[in-house]
């Protein structure tokens, strides 16, 4: 895969890849083989070393291993979107009932005239 | 029907719906205050006993109007009230008031010393202002002119009452008119569902014979205009002549000593002013 024609962005990719665990042993002796001859790679993947170390600093976790990635699960997704389709339609349902159209929402026989004998 | 209801309506019949009966409806509308209730306005309405009786509430928010009617039953009385109200129900997007209309009908039965007490706004319970109505009956001693009397307490309240009578017969006064040329007024008392009259007008020495009757409008489009009888003085002059089933036309007008115009084929104008007739 890493051949001697891949592209210099085509490295930076592999470098974010390697950092995050992701090569294989070939692949990844394929980009420190670059890394030699290559500084401004070699730079970019220090840099993207400082940036995950700060990122986990932040995370409270300074020691850990790799940037955890946050990943949402499709099924979770799919559950919360029902759920806040099924919430916004029973709040419009209940502003209706409530405030919906104008008018009074007195009944309507309450606001009709009566004749009361004495 | 029983022997005593045939009984009690013939007596109804024969002693209220007799000419000598005059029906008054008296009004007083008043408001809660904190220490004694505040009376607004009074007023009465007499009348022929199939007189009727117009209310008006206006507020900034609500306008309400009733028709009172009543059908007398021996001892009692069945009031009746056709309501047209309109209340504010908010603005539109354009920021243009929006109300809603209501109709509907009111039927209670009370006897002749009763106080109905009409809450135009609705529930009695929410303490709005009230209608006090008392219906009397009375020897008319020949009159049968519809009366008004009403006093308004409080000159910032838009309220009114209206004596409501539908004519059974009218004073019709005919003119025919050529160019600059009218002809002598011929008064004529009309009444309604009563054979044609034939008439005949003169006009620079031609005579002009039409026949002539009153009838009733058709029922206004309307359903406000139904309910609270805004076409109860209108009359319409069927004008036919004396030989041909197929009349000219019609002229409807109110009795308000306005003159309508009806073209002829003849080329003339009849000119009909109608009025209420003269006390018999």
């Amino acid at each position: 895969m890493a051949g001697p024609d891949v592209s210099h962005q085509q490295w930076l990719v592999q470098i974010d890849a390697e950092l995050d665990g992701e090569l294989s042993l070939m692949e990844r002796a394929a980009l420190a083989k670059h890394l030699v001859t290559c500084a401004h790679c070699a730079g970019a993947r220090a840099s993207q070393l400082e940036v995950r170390v700060a990122l986990a600093r932040s995370a409270g976790n300074p020691h850990a291993f790799v940037v955890p990635r946050p990943s949402i699960r499709a099924g979770t997704l799919m559950v919360w979107v029902i759920a806040a389709l099924a919430i916004g339609a029973l709040g419009g349902w209940l502003a209706d009932r409530r405030w919906g159209g104008p008018g009074s929402g007195a009944p309507l026989e309450e606001t009709r005239g009566t004749i009361v004998v004495q | 029907m029983g022997l005593s209801s045939f009984s009690n309506l013939l007596l109804a019949v024969v002693t209220l719906q007799g000419p000598g009966t005059r029906l008054t409806y008296r009004v007083r509308v008043i408001e809660p205050a904190a220490v004694a209730p505040r009376i607004l306005a009074s007023g009465a309405v007499s009348g022929p006993l199939d007189n009727e009786m117009r209310l008006t509430l206006r507020t900034d928010t609500a306008e309400v109007e009733a028709l009172f009617h009543l059908t007398p039953f021996g001892d009692t009385v069945s009031l009746g009230a056709d309501f047209f109200t309109r209340r504010r129900a908010g603005r539109s997007r354009r920021g243009l008031p929006l109300w809603e209309e209501d109709t509907y009908r009111r039927l209670v039965r009370i006897a002749w010393s009763d106080t109905a007490r009409i809450y135009p706004f609705g529930d009695s319970r929410r303490g709005g202002l009230w209608v006090e109505l008392i219906l009397e009956r009375q020897f008319a001693g020949g009159e049968g002119r519809a009366g008004e009397q009403f006093d308004l307490a409080d000159s910032t309240r838009d309220l009114r009452i209206e004596a409501v009578v539908r004519p059974r017969r009218a004073r019709v006064i005919l003119n025919l008119v050529r160019g600059d040329t009218v002809s002598g007024p011929r008064p004529i008392d009309l009444v309604l569902e009563e054979p044609p009259r034939v008439i005949q007008l003169v006009l620079m020495g031609r005579a002009t014979t039409l026949v002539v009757s009153v009838t009733r409008p058709d029922p206004s489009r309307s359903s406000r205009d139904r309910a609270l009888g805004l076409d109860a003085d209108v009359l319409c002059l069927r004008v036919a002549p004396p030989d041909a089933p197929e009349p000219f036309g019609s002229i409807c007008g109110r009795l308000n000593n306005v003159a309508r115009q009806l073209a002829l084929p003849t080329g003339d104008t009849l000119a009909a002013t109608f009025a209420w007739p003269g006390a018999r």
